[in-house]
């Protein structure tokens, strides 16, 4: 694997349907200035594990209602919302109660993009995961997912079999470059040290 | 098939063999990361393209 691992990763694949999917979805993030990480099983396909996702998992800063009104609009010219065709309810009834909205390519059910806002009662692991998210270039296009770390951390104490493929093979894949130290501390955290350290062995 | 031809299940031993298995599955994907580490770009993506589509 070719790759530049500093702060950024940047590296060339051939991309899937899901990596173009991703591709325009995060475009118009970042065109509209929207900070967002993404934080799903994805972040492990992205780097090459052979399976893949009906949804990609981001968290997107909290907006004002204005701000999420002019997102819904830009997004509406490539995607569609499967919850609402109401901006209003959108950001009311799903996003500020904690829920969160999907949008696949019109008239497509999956993939789609699951977004929503940090939740706070994950003691702060979503909004540390948007603030010391990793910026990552795939064939000149940019996007944001959770750093490494906390991403295998996280999925450890997700805990199905499927989460614990993904950590071991970011883990494999990466061990090299992680910061052991973080990765720990975040094991100690989330309780999974044992699971960590049995699986990584 | 009737109903009572479906065999007794010895659960204890199911779920060691769901243990063994889920082991050589992460034995698995740790041979498949480094393979990657070795593989170039080129053809990593490709191979996993054909699966995801």
């Amino acid at each position: 694997m070719e790759i530049e691992y500093g702060k950024k990763i940047e590296f060339e694949k051939e991309l899937s349907s899901l990596d173009q999917f991703v591709i325009a979805f995060t475009r118009i993030l970042n065109k509209s200035g929207i900070k967002y990480v993404i934080i799903s099983g994805y972040v492990a396909i992205l780097f090459g594990r052979n399976r893949t996702s009906e949804d990609v998992d981001i968290i997107i800063e909290k907006l004002d209602l204005a701000k999420f009104k002019a997102l819904w609009t830009a997004l509406l010219s490539e995607f569609e919302c499967l919850n609402t065709t109401n901006a209003e309810d959108a950001y009311k009834i799903y996003l500020l109660c904690g829920d969160s909205i999907r949008f696949s390519r019109k008239g497509k059910y999956v993939p789609n993009m699951e977004i929503k806002f940090p939740n706070i009662s994950l003691d702060g692991f979503d909004l540390l995961a948007l603030n010391e998210r990793k910026e990552v270039v795939v064939n000149d296009n940019q996007m944001f997912i959770s750093q490494i770390e906390l991403q295998i951390a996280f999925k450890f104490s997700l805990g199905s079999d499927k989460d614990i493929e993904d950590a071991v093979y970011l883990y494999e894949l990466f061990k090299d470059k992680l910061d052991i130290k973080l990765l720990r501390a975040f094991s100690r955290k989330l309780k999974i040290e044992d699971l960590l350290n049995k699986s990584t062995e | 098939m009737k109903i009572s031809d479906i065999p007794d299940v010895d659960l204890k031993k199911f779920e060691e063999f769901k243990k063994r298995n889920f082991k050589a599955r992460l034995e698995f994907i740790k041979q498949y990361a480094d393979w990657i580490k070795k593989t170039p770009n080129k053809i990593w993506s490709a191979q996993q393209k054909e699966i995801i589509g």
